[in-house]
């Protein structure tokens, strides 16, 4: 993915230097001609055609961005009732990334929506230990974070 | 824009003061984590792109700066917020006592040395559940 | 600007003023030192805020430069007291190795 980045701001720039300017509309022209021709010829480059690794990350952001508001309003709902019950609990969540910049991102996003925080992470990077706030179902949250984190995770993931 | 800079102002100076009183009525200390950092961090991030959104509008002035602010809380706050719970496990801090679960403890210290009081409150939940049948 | 942002800039600041008031309660109050920290660590990020909203009323550009700084400054210190709350040092440095 950096090689055809790479590639494309170098086009860009000879386009700018074959119209003999350098000003921002040229270098964007240059852009996106530069983008059509390694669309053209993506099968001889390494790796699948960059912008969707780009389309794939924008809708990661945006699965991310609707998590965080819905669990805030579920935080908001717990805190402000007359009489506080809360069940509290630790589980162990089996994870199954494999590379470490995958495992990271998890669980950045785990701890970031209300309701989960990652206390530990076991030696082979296979166990996330995670600590809810209001604890149903243990299989349930399980189930619910693996729909929706880590399949998308995953496809970000993919070469 | 001014009814778009005002929503995003008010709502996010509801989040920290939900964050608030969340941090002060919460009964135990990784509860009142969640409050803190989680929250508070939404909350803030909605009153700084406000403002954001303000200086670009009003005196036409980018503000490069707020962004990077921006990205900065949401990168540092879950790192911070690891950190404290991880120091607080290994302190021996205790939960609130009606955690249901506690299967790090379990495997942390293995099956064979679970303290008396862990063995005493599953007694106590147990008499609960049968005087509840 | 208009009379109407005025007054949503003022009743913010109001805001912003009674949640970090509630927030002191619990850092003079919490019965651990870590319930300390967290309280901090909130009162810090609210900080940010206020500040923020603050330039917006004298309506100046030169206090953006301080938001930034009080956030990494905050963040830096709350990670390192967790730390040192753990361990006992912050910064593990190996003496016994030749390196």
């Amino acid at each position: 993915m950096a090689l055809q980045i790479l590639l494309n701001f170098l086009l860009a720039f000879l386009w700018a230097a074959m119209n003999d300017t350098l000003e921002l509309p040229t270098l964007i022209m240059g852009y996106i001609m530069g983008m059509i021709a390694i669309y053209v010829i993506r099968n001889f480059l390494p790796g699948s055609f960059y912008m969707i690794r780009f389309y794939r990350i924008i809708k990661l952001i945006v699965v991310f961005i609707r998590e965080l508001v819905i669990a805030n309003i579920t935080v908001m709902k717990i805190v402000l009732k007359p009489k506080i019950n809360v069940h509290p609990g630790f589980y162990a969540y089996p994870c199954e990334l494999e590379e470490d910049w995958e495992v990271v991102l998890l669980s950045s996003l785990i701890t970031l929506t209300p309701g989960t925080v990652v206390v530990a992470i076991s030696d082979d990077y296979s166990k996330l230990y995670i600590h809810g706030v209001h604890l149903t179902d243990a299989d349930e949250e399980i189930r619910g974070i693996k729909s929706s984190f880590e399949n998308v995770i995953k496809e970000v993931g993919q070469p | 824009m001014s009814s778009i800079i005002a929503i995003l102002v008010l709502s996010g100076v509801f989040f920290s003061i939900i964050a608030a009183i969340g941090v002060v009525r919460l009964p135990d200390m990784y509860s009142r984590l969640h409050a803190a950092s989680i929250s508070s961090t939404l909350g803030v991030s909605s009153v700084l792109l406000g403002v954001f959104l303000y200086f670009w509008y009003f005196n036409n002035n980018f503000e490069m700066t707020l962004l990077l602010a921006i990205v900065l809380i949401f990168v540092i706050a879950p790192t911070g917020a690891h950190m404290l719970a991880r120091s607080a496990f290994h302190s021996d801090v205790e939960p609130y006592k009606l955690t249901i679960l506690n299967e790090l403890r379990r495997d942390e210290i293995g099956h064979e040395e679970l303290r008396e009081e862990d063995k005493q409150r599953a007694e106590e939940r147990k008499k609960e559940k049968e005087l509840e049948e | 600007m208009n009379l109407f942002l005025n007054i949503v800039f003022i009743i913010a600041i109001v805001g912003m003023a009674i949640a970090m008031g509630i927030a002191s309660y619990r850092i003079i109050r919490g019965p651990t030192l870590h319930d300390k920290i967290v309280a901090l660590d909130a009162f810090g990020v609210m900080l940010m805020a206020t500040i923020g909203i603050f330039s917006v009323l004298l309506d100046t550009s030169y206090l953006i430069v301080v938001i930034m700084l009080i956030g990494m400054l905050g963040a830096v210190g709350t990670i390192a007291m967790a730390k040192f709350l753990e361990k006992g040092w912050v910064i593990d440095i190996d003496r016994d190795s030749d390196e």
